[in-house]
């Protein structure tokens, strides 16, 4: 760690600039160190900006410091994309969270990034529209760490990530300067730089305006649970569903386990004898919503499904989707701790890889809960555990990479939507040889000549220069 | 910053029970109007876990910790089930033990509500220096009342807790409350001066020796078996916690007995007046001890919904700011708080708010919101002729 007397001329700027919204006290920099993510850092310095202007002058500072930055949103990443390793400087971005326009002709709000995406969605409720991504926090994360981590949710199956929902953004380049990638037209030309920021978890910027795209709420939605008393036959199910022509709005899966833990909290009368359910939700005009129950019915019964429950109204369906979204945090009703992870595989081998990660879990002597996007193949395998125990983390370790080891094997890819962060960074080279991922350095160095902006995310350090990927956790970073 | 040495004694497991998902943050008022961690439920655990594994602390801990409303939006939001309010009381608890943390003025106000003498005296005397116009303004109280008529019992069914400043101040409630509870058959009884004070702030500051005290003197004041009605949501969660704040059995037989007003009239509705024909719109603000500790808000939409149209706020149950003393110690943040609350009672366009504690009702009333207890609302309805 950088001794506290070398942060004080940095530390003099920030606060010239900000006042008391940059902070060094010992027990707040503490709050800044972790995300949703087992990995912890600490911050050397904390800012809090207001608008972009702020952010623009922070960049500057740091790059005149030469000291690293990190963009947080509300600190709710699954891969430690946020979790600061260098004594970087904390850019937190929660005060910004205004809903600048609304400009329902052309279907955009502009928004900044620290504005909470299911805030965006039901303060457009009354104008009969919303934000499409969203992931399970969506109570909680921001739009911003949506636009980092090119963010999913249940209902990306059928609406698409969150690339497909943003037209532009207003982006603090690592140079310090500022400027708008992408535009609102339905066909920009030129590169398609937008895209190439959305996903790039802050190692491109910090993004300080976003132009979302607006979704029309739909005529007529129906939520189905199915229950199955074996979670093959739940699997199953989910690719003959697909196979039928049906793309549902939301087609999630959860295991024994996760439906014991939810249920504990929501009381939502999911069947916890259940070997699986399958929580399907079709959405669209009334006549086409009717047929896709029946086609889901039907598919439903030829692979035993026990009960098919349809939600008779939206507190029912609201209740439903509560358990849904709650499931990672009810977890610590089993153990405390838990590992999450996000490969996404064929949907034809969801079976097989299922029935790997039981058995991977068995022999690493942990629990696996399953809870997940069955629809799009993105599996989200949980590892519980309790930190307290000897040599634990070892086997969860073990057990993880095992798992996407196995994904990785069916044809599958490390992470669907919680970004790779700091997290999943020494699996790239699983997926990635080494030529890849230094032309991928290559790109994001085209950004960030300085390697400023989130540094030792993503790429494994030194991609261009054949490092070993020994190391699993930088240093600075525990667990 | 001085640091010094303090031991929480928080439950390790109930450390270890929160994963830091960050799902409370937005029910929680403190954050929502900062947008800051440390005014998270999330972040203020966190930091207990710096100071149980350290054992030291220093003045921004006290302070982050002293800016809790204690509200527990947070428990009800929270998927692990973290016992997030137990947690705060025991660190208060230890700060007031080990640390100066709460100041010799902040002590004898907590002292004063629990005796009933000196607490009329001097609201009288704010009474006079309000009617002298000698009160600054700025403090938004509302009407304090110079002399009150003592209340009568009628039998002996039910018991009615009567509590500190709501007696004080707003002894009509009481009295609209008997009348409703008369109306639905039930005989009230009301306690001596030993219930003065259910101790509810005394647990929230911390000052636990001072909150068992008052407990057992609370206790001693009702004899018997007859249900003990409540019609101040925060003395009603206090009373139910009987049992865990002093662990005898004699407590848990008590808070057993504890019941919120609505809670009991809900099985004793069919007794009452009949119905209207034009029920007016009137939105319920759900008070947290209500809602969050208590879990009982329904039986007021039940009761209401005799008489009124109820209207539920889209809030999903967020602080007003009232937080008990918290209004009064921290008035910013509480009126940001409360602008929140102000914002969507506005979107739910109805003429009034119903609130079943007195807390809220004070503080929504100072923030200009046209508010009255639900049973004062009914006790309205239920006698006009139509």
């Amino acid at each position: 760690m950088v001794p506290p007397s070398a942060d004080k001329p940095l530390l003099d700027d920030l606060q010239t600039l900000l006042g008391d919204r940059a902070r060094a006290e010992d027990f707040e920099l503490g709050l800044y160190g972790k995300d949703g993510s087992v990995l912890e850092g600490r911050p050397a310095i904390v800012c809090l900006p207001i608008n972009s202007e702020e952010v623009r002058c922070i960049v500057n500072i740091c790059g005149d410091h030469k000291r690293p930055f990190i963009a947080r949103g509300s600190g709710t990443g699954l891969s430690g994309g946020a979790v600061p390793v260098g004594d970087p400087v904390v850019i937190a971005t929660a005060k910004m969270n205004r809903i600048i326009e609304v400009d329902l002709d052309n279907r955009i709000a502009w928004v900044e990034p620290g504005v909470l995406n299911l805030d965006l969605s039901t303060q457009l409720k009354g104008l009969g529209f919303h934000f499409a991504p969203d992931p399970s926090s969506q109570q909680v994360c921001s739009i911003g760490g949506n636009v980092a981590n090119n963010s999913g949710g249940p209902h990306c199956l059928a609406y698409g990530v969150t690339s497909a929902h943003v037209a532009a953004i207003e982006v603090v380049l690592p140079d310090g300067s500022i400027t708008v990638l992408g535009d609102l037209t339905a066909e920009p030309s030129g590169y398609d730089l937008r895209g190439l920021f959305i996903g790039s978890e802050g190692t491109m910027g910090v993004a300080t305006k976003i132009a979302v795209r607006l979704t029309q709420n739909p005529p007529e939605v129906r939520t189905l649970l199915l229950d199955f008393s074996d979670v093959r036959d739940g699997a199953a199910a989910v690719s003959a569903i697909i196979a039928q022509g049906l793309i549902p709005a939301a087609l999630e899966m959860m295991d024994h386990r996760a439906i014991e833990v939810v249920e504990a909290f929501v009381n939502a009368g999911y069947p916890t004898e259940a070997d699986a359910v399958l929580l399907v939700e079709l959405d669209g005009l009334a006549g086409g919503v009717e047929n896709g129950v029946e086609v889901v019915r039907r598919v439903a019964e030829a692979h035993h499904v026990g009960e098919v429950r349809l939600a008779a109204d939206e507190a029912e369906r609201a209740l439903l989707w509560k358990g849904r979204k709650n499931a990672f945090g009810a977890v610590a009703r089993i153990k405390p701790d838990y590992y999450l992870h996000d490969t996404v595989v064929p949907r034809g081998k969801l079976v097989e890889v299922l029935e790997k990660v039981y058995r991977i879990a068995d022999a690493h002597n942990l629990i696996a809960i399953n809870v997940f996007h069955a629809g799009d193949g993105n599996l989200h395998p949980i590892l519980a555990y309790d930190s307290r125990e000897p040599g634990v983390l070892e086997r969860v370790h073990a057990a993880g990479r095992a798992i996407i080891t196995a994904s990785i094997e069916a044809g599958g890819v490390l992470s669907g939507e919680h970004g790779i962060g700091l997290e999943k960074r020494d699996y790239m080279g699983m997926l990635f040889t080494e030529h890849d991922m230094a032309t991928q350095d290559l790109v994001r160095e085209a950004f960030d000549p300085e390697g400023l902006a989130n540094p030792l995310k993503i790429l494994p350090s030194g991609s261009r220069c054949s490092d070993s990927f020994g190391q699993h956790v930088p240093e600075g970073a525990w667990v | 910053m001085k640091k010094v040495a303090v031991k929480l004694g928080i439950d390790s497991e109930d450390l270890a029970s929160c994963v830091s998902c960050g799902l409370c943050l937005p029910h929680c008022p403190t954050y929502r109007v900062t947008q800051e961690e440390s005014a998270s439920p999330r972040g203020r655990i966190a930091l207990m876990r710096q100071a149980e594994s350290t054992g030291l602390i220093d003045q921004t801990f006290v302070d982050f910790m002293d800016a809790c409303i204690q509200c527990r939006g947070c428990e009800t939001a929270c998927p692990a089930g973290v016992p997030f309010g137990s947690m705060m009381e025991t660190t208060r608890e230890a700060l007031t033990q080990q640390t100066s943390y709460q100041s010799w003025w902040r002590r004898w106000g907590y002292r004063v509500l629990g005796c009933p003498n000196i607490l009329t005296i001097g609201s009288r005397a704010l009474a006079v220096l309000q009617r002298l116009k000698l009160l600054p303004s700025k403090l938004a109280l509302p009407k304090i009342p110079l002399m009150q008529a003592p209340l009568v019992p009628s039998g002996e069914d039910v018991w009615l807790f009567t509590g500190c400043v709501m007696d004080v101040w707003m002894r009509d409630t009481h009295r609209a409350t008997q009348r409703v509870i008369e109306a639905a058959g039930a005989g009230v009884r009301f306690p001596d001066k030993k219930a003065a004070c259910c101790g509810a702030l005394h647990v929230h500051a911390g000052l636990g020796e001072e909150a068992r005290r008052l407990a057992r003197r609370t206790m001693s004041a009702f004899p018997g078996d007859a249900p003990i009605l409540v019609d101040s949501a925060g003395c009603g969660a206090q009373m139910k916690e009987y049992g865990h704040l002093l662990n005898t059995s004699d407590a848990h037989k008590f808070s057993q007995r504890v019941l919120d007003v609505h809670e009991w009239l809900v099985n004793h509705l069919d007794e009452l007046p009949a119905a209207h024909a034009n029920p007016p719109r009137i939105a319920i603000q759900d008070p947290c001890h209500l809602r969050h500790v208590q879990q009982a808000h329904d039986p007021v939409r039940v009761v209401l919904a005799r008489y009124a149209d109820p209207v539920i706020l889209d809030d999903e149950g967020l602080c007003c700011g009232a937080g008990g003393a918290y209004s009064a110690l921290y008035p910013d943040t509480a009126a940001a708080v409360r602008e929140r609350k102000i914002e969507s009672i506005n979107r739910a366009q109805v003429h009034e708010v119903a609130s079943a504690n007195p807390g809220c009702l004070l503080h929504l009333q100072a923030g200009g919101v046209r508010v009255r207890h639900p049973l004062e609302i009914v006790d309205d309805l239920m006698r006009k002729d139509i």
